[in-house]
């Protein structure tokens, strides 16, 4: 019987390609889509599952304001006092240990070779971690200063095929040799923490000093506890621990603790990987389900609108002696196989598009991942679910057939489940509608935040690394400047783009212990102009602050100028005019004089407030900003790069544009709106194959009425009128529905930026325009091929 | 075999109602072959519905083998006809998606008869109605005489009591016509009773007797034999 059900199926799928081929393309595309997602969302769901003490390690957060300031600080950041005061004060503390993420430049021989993911690790960190030791002794490999272990890729690119352990590493900028203690495999893919070398931490030097004091925070701390619930009650302790450790210091710090395996998805504080939000997660997890309901509500439309096609089947079945379950599950088995077809075709499709896949998500997926046992399973749910949401009303309408009617040509399909159809082609353009105003208004917000004016220029500028205390940089600037393209070199710390550092300022008038949390970065006087900064007040640095901000090379007390931000001024009490000459002082250590007040400008994500901050005169910075002026620049470059190499040997010419720099600030909201511009377009796809299968049989189904009307004289244009006006009215109803749902939806995505795009009408109406178009592209395809055929074959064939 | 005693059946839309069967009473024994004729309208085709078992009365008996089945529900009825009914229809109703052999194996998978039994009852009968050539043809590859063939061997290879034919030859040129009316004829002789309805005086002469019907109820009946 089931061989007969499954040949039956396979012929009617071949009688009725069309509609076979919109049935299975609709639902294996709906189907990689969603296999797809899924595959990213478990691995982001599974992120840093292999650590297996992840449930009971937690990272420390910091939290401090300065006595009599309303505004705290918090971030990811810890001093080297955290771990050793947590492990030695709380009996919930299994172990601690401390990391620090570095840039560093390897030498090996002539090449230099710049390392972004150089760690400094304590020594607990692998009684914590679960990073599989290949080579070396993980008790003893990070305990002693200048100890390296290196990531296998690491140690094939450094040493090829012959053993590391034991070899030696020259990094730039320090006179010890570091020694290669082991190997690690490489770090997973889904890992919060990241590296290609380990080194132990004592390597870094840390002075006793540092030990003792809770700020120099630029380290993270992770906690081992003794059990998952001790999180809460170390939590309950910290605050009354930490009053008692600052007493008389006029700060306060707390720290909070997050859930190790938290911190990827509902942290707002990345790892050393940028952190996904849940919600991201979230809107993928519904485009898929929205993209699977268009995908059956496609084939209900289908099934149910061909029905009479199948109903003689049904009555003659049921003629032969089969009652109503059989018939029932004889469709339900319909469906289901072609479910199957649709989940085969659709996991090859997606090992297929994998690649594709990876690269929009930026995260490399195997395609083992795609035929993992907990996405076959979601391919397997799928199966059933589509085969009974999609196949069960077909089925209910089709079993229920009258055989009598059916058989005696009585049985009248128009009105058979119309209503049903309208309404979820309604639905289906509920979501189109929804998506493309969804679409438009994330990508109008991604252009704004790409192009909003920050208050600064960030184009054609170079960015150079450079050692941060590097003593040549006035010959370095007057040689790069020799080429004609170079217009500035500036130095500074951190580029305008990212200006993260965390300082305190007051005024004279202010008690030392009143102080306000402030970031400030070191600049020389050529930034501002380099960067376009504008003032709001009072003068650039000029090339005397400079020499004064090194006190003249040492022989005179260091004096400092600052160019502050309108915020900041107001901060401390002044208009720009006011601030202008006036006396204050940066982390107390830093006396000196506002010498302007530049406009307030963007310096950190624009998910974040304008925030006060100083400029501060300095010889210092680890960074130069060249602007160049755009003509030529491949010469430019390449005149820089040569210059470079003569000036500085030691290092690699390692250039960025600002822009890129920036762009990458916006990562995962830039790959968030490419996923959700290929889903929407897929789902608008699914939602015009279905409209196109269902307007195909509704021509077909009114090839009489279109015969008789071509035969009293209708012309074609009205015919297509005829055939288009239904499906253009539920576009406009659905358009309608969706634009409440559309508009609330964004409306609470745009509260994640401080700074976002007003909503205007225009996008909702070109949606629905839009959508009508598709809708009226779509079906007058059908529409004018029925209004142009010969009416005398219609009527003949009545 | 079969008692109907004022039978009655209405049909209801929103405005029309239209009486098809009106008190409708006769008797049809075991071996019979009866022709049923009338009108358009006259409710022909509504009584060998309700023969079949495929509808049922809003009034009335209906007795099939002394069996009281006039209120039976869907079930029992489908039940009821697959072991005793065969149809043949007008229009051949042979589904385009089987087989010949395929199409007559139906009724015998319904009624759950074991595969191999099932090849040797379908090729039986597909001898016996000279369609055997046919058997891996699909239905829109045959003329109408052979589909017609085909429906019959379909509503014989559960061996029926009861056969119903709905106009048999209606789409029929006169020599594949009365090809199948020989047809229902030899199986009648073999034992199966016969109702066929039909438009055809040429065709009602092959019966035993022929009963004509106006406005749902009968109004004569003619023993030709």
């Amino acid at each position: 019987m089931i061989r007969m059900y499954i040949k039956t199926m396979f012929r009617n799928l071949w009688k009725n390609k069309t509609f076979s081929f919109i049935n299975i393309m609709g639902l294996s595309v709906g189907l990689t889509s969603c296999l797809l997602i899924a595959v990213y969302i478990k691995q982001q769901l599974d992120f840093d599952a292999f650590q297996e003490k992840g449930n009971r390690i937690a990272r420390v957060l910091m939290e401090y304001s300065f006595e009599g300031s309303t505004v705290s600080n918090k971030g990811n950041y810890t001093s080297v006092r955290v771990p050793l005061v947590l492990k030695n004060n709380f009996p919930e503390v299994e172990d601690a240990v401390i990391l620090a993420q570095t840039k560093r430049i390897v030498q090996t021989g002539a090449n230099l070779i710049t390392e972004n993911r150089f760690m400094y690790a304590g020594t607990s960190f692998f009684k914590m971690f679960s990073f599989k030791m290949l080579k070396g002794d993980a008790g003893t490999a990070l305990a002693a200063p200048f100890q390296v272990l290196l990531t296998a890729s690491t140690a094939k690119k450094y040493f090829g095929h012959t053993d590391p352990v034991g070899k030696t590493l020259r990094l730039t900028g320090d006179s010890n040799l570091y020694r290669v203690t082991g190997v690690v495999a490489d770090c997973p893919a889904a890992s919060q923490i990241q590296f290609d070398f380990l080194a132990s931490f004592s390597s870094l030097g840390i002075s006793k000093e540092h030990e003792e004091s809770y700020w120099d925070a630029n380290y993270t701390t992770y906690v081992l506890l003794r059990n998952r619930e001790a999180l809460t009650t170390l939590q309950a302790k910290l605050p009354a621990f930490m009053k008692e450790e600052m007493e008389g210091k006029h700060a306060t710090v707390n720290f909070d603790l997050e859930p190790f395996r938290k911190v990827h998805l509902y942290s707002g504080y990345d790892a050393f990987l940028p952190n996904v939000p849940i919600r991201y997660i979230y809107i993928l997890a519904g485009v898929a389900a929205l993209i699977l309901v268009i995908a059956c509500f496609t084939y209900i439309n289908l099934s149910t609108a061909r029905s009479a096609e199948r109903a003689k089947e049904v009555g003659i079945r049921k003629v032969a002696g089969a009652n109503k379950g059989q018939l029932f599950w004889q469709f339900i088995g319909e469906s289901a196989l072609l479910c199957f077809i649709a989940v085969f075709v659709g996991m090859a499709a997606g090992a297929l598009l994998l690649p594709a896949f990876s690269r929009l998500i930026g995260q490399p997926v195997a395609v083992a991942s795609l035929f993992s046992l907990p996405i076959l399973g979601v391919a397997a749910g799928i199966i059933l679910l589509v085969s009974f949401t999609a196949g069960c009303y077909p089925a209910l309408v089709l079993s229920a057939f009258q055989p009598v009617k059916v058989l005696k040509g009585a049985f009248k399909h128009a009105g058979q489940g119309q209503r049903l159809r309208r309404a979820l082609i309604i639905f289906q353009f509920i979501i189109s509608v929804f998506l493309i105003v969804s679409t438009c208004i994330i990508q109008q917000q991604l252009y704004y935040i790409r192009h909003k004016k920050l208050g600064y220029d960030r184009e054609h500028i170079v960015k150079l690394p450079i050692p941060f205390t590097v003593e040549n940089t006035d010959l370095i600037k007057s040689e790069f400047k020799q080429d004609a393209g170079v217009l500035q070199v500036a130095r500074t710390n951190n580029t305008p783009v990212n200006m993260v550092s965390g300082y305190n300022m007051r005024t004279p008038d202010m008690p030392e212990n009143a102080q306000i949390a402030v970031t400030a970065n070191p600049i020389d006087n050529e930034v501002l102009p380099a960067i376009g900064l504008q003032l709001a007040a009072g003068a650039n640095l000029t090339e005397q602050d400079i020499i004064d901000a090194n006190g003249n090379g040492g022989a005179n007390e260091r004096l400092y100028h600052f160019i502050l931000n309108e915020s900041a001024a107001r901060q401390l009490g002044w208009t720009p005019q006011e601030a202008i000459g006036k006396k204050m002082f940066l982390d107390e250590s830093r006396p000196g004089y506002v010498r302007g007040v530049v406009k307030d400008f963007n310096f950190q994500s624009l998910q974040h407030s304008i925030k006060p901050i100083v400029l501060f005169s300095s010889t210092y910075g680890g960074t130069l900003l060249i602007k160049i002026s755009g003509a030529h620049m491949p010469q430019t470059i390449a005149f820089l790069q040569s210059k470079w190499k003569q000036l500085m040997p030691d290092r690699p010419f390692e250039y960025r544009f600002l822009d890129d720099e920036y762009n990458d600030l916006y990562e995962n909201e830039l790959r968030f709106g490419k996923l959700m511009n290929v889903f929407a377009a897929i789902a608008i796809f699914l939602a015009c194959a279905g409209l196109f299968g269902l307007s195909v049989y509704t021509a077909q189904q009114r090839i009489k009425e279109i015969g008789v009307r071509k035969v009293l004289g209708a012309a074609t244009g009205s015919i297509i009128f005829l055939l288009s006006r239904d499906f253009i009215k539920l576009a406009l109803i659905a358009s309608m529905i969706a634009f409440p749902f559309a508009w609330w939806f964004m409306r609470s995505w745009l509260q994640h930026y401080e700074y976002r795009i007003a909503m205007s009408g225009w996008v909702f109406a070109a949606a629905a325009l839009a959508t009508l178009l598709i809708a009226l592209v779509t079906v007058s395809v059908q529409a004018t091929r029925a209004a142009l055929s010969n009416p005398v074959k219609a009527l003949r064939s009545e | 075999m079969i008692k109907i005693t004022n039978l009655e059946k209405i049909y209801r839309t929103e405005e029309v109602e239209t009486v098809a069967l009106n008190d409708l009473s006769f008797e049809v024994r075991d071996g019979e072959f009866v022709a049923v004729m009338g009108p358009s309208g006259c409710g022909k085709s509504t009584l060998l519905n309700i023969l079949g078992l495929l509808d049922d009365p809003d009034a009335g008996s209906f007795l099939f083998n002394g069996v009281e089945v006039a209120k039976f529900n869907e079930r029992k009825r489908a039940d009821m006809r697959k072991k005793n009914i065969g149809f043949v229809f007008q229009s051949f109703n042979l589904i385009d998606e089987l087989t010949v052999f395929e199409n007559v194996e139906l009724p015998l998978m319904y009624a759950g008869v074991k595969k191999s039994e099932r090849k040797a009852r379908v090729d039986e009968v597909l001898e016996k109605v000279q369609i055997m050539h046919r058997r891996n043809h699909f239905p829109q590859q045959l003329s109408g005489g052979q589909q017609q063939r085909v429906a019959v061997a379909r509503a014989v290879v559960n061996k029926p009591k009861l056969i119903l034919a709905d106009e048999p030859t209606g789409n029929l040129d006169s020599s594949n016509g009365n090809e199948v009316m020989q047809m229902l004829t030899d199986l009648n002789e073999a034992g199966t009773t016969i109702v066929m309805v039909t438009h055809s005086e040429h065709d009602a002469r092959y019966s035993h007797r022929i009963i004509r019907m106006l406005d749902g109820h009968t109004v004569t009946e003619n023993i030709l034999v």
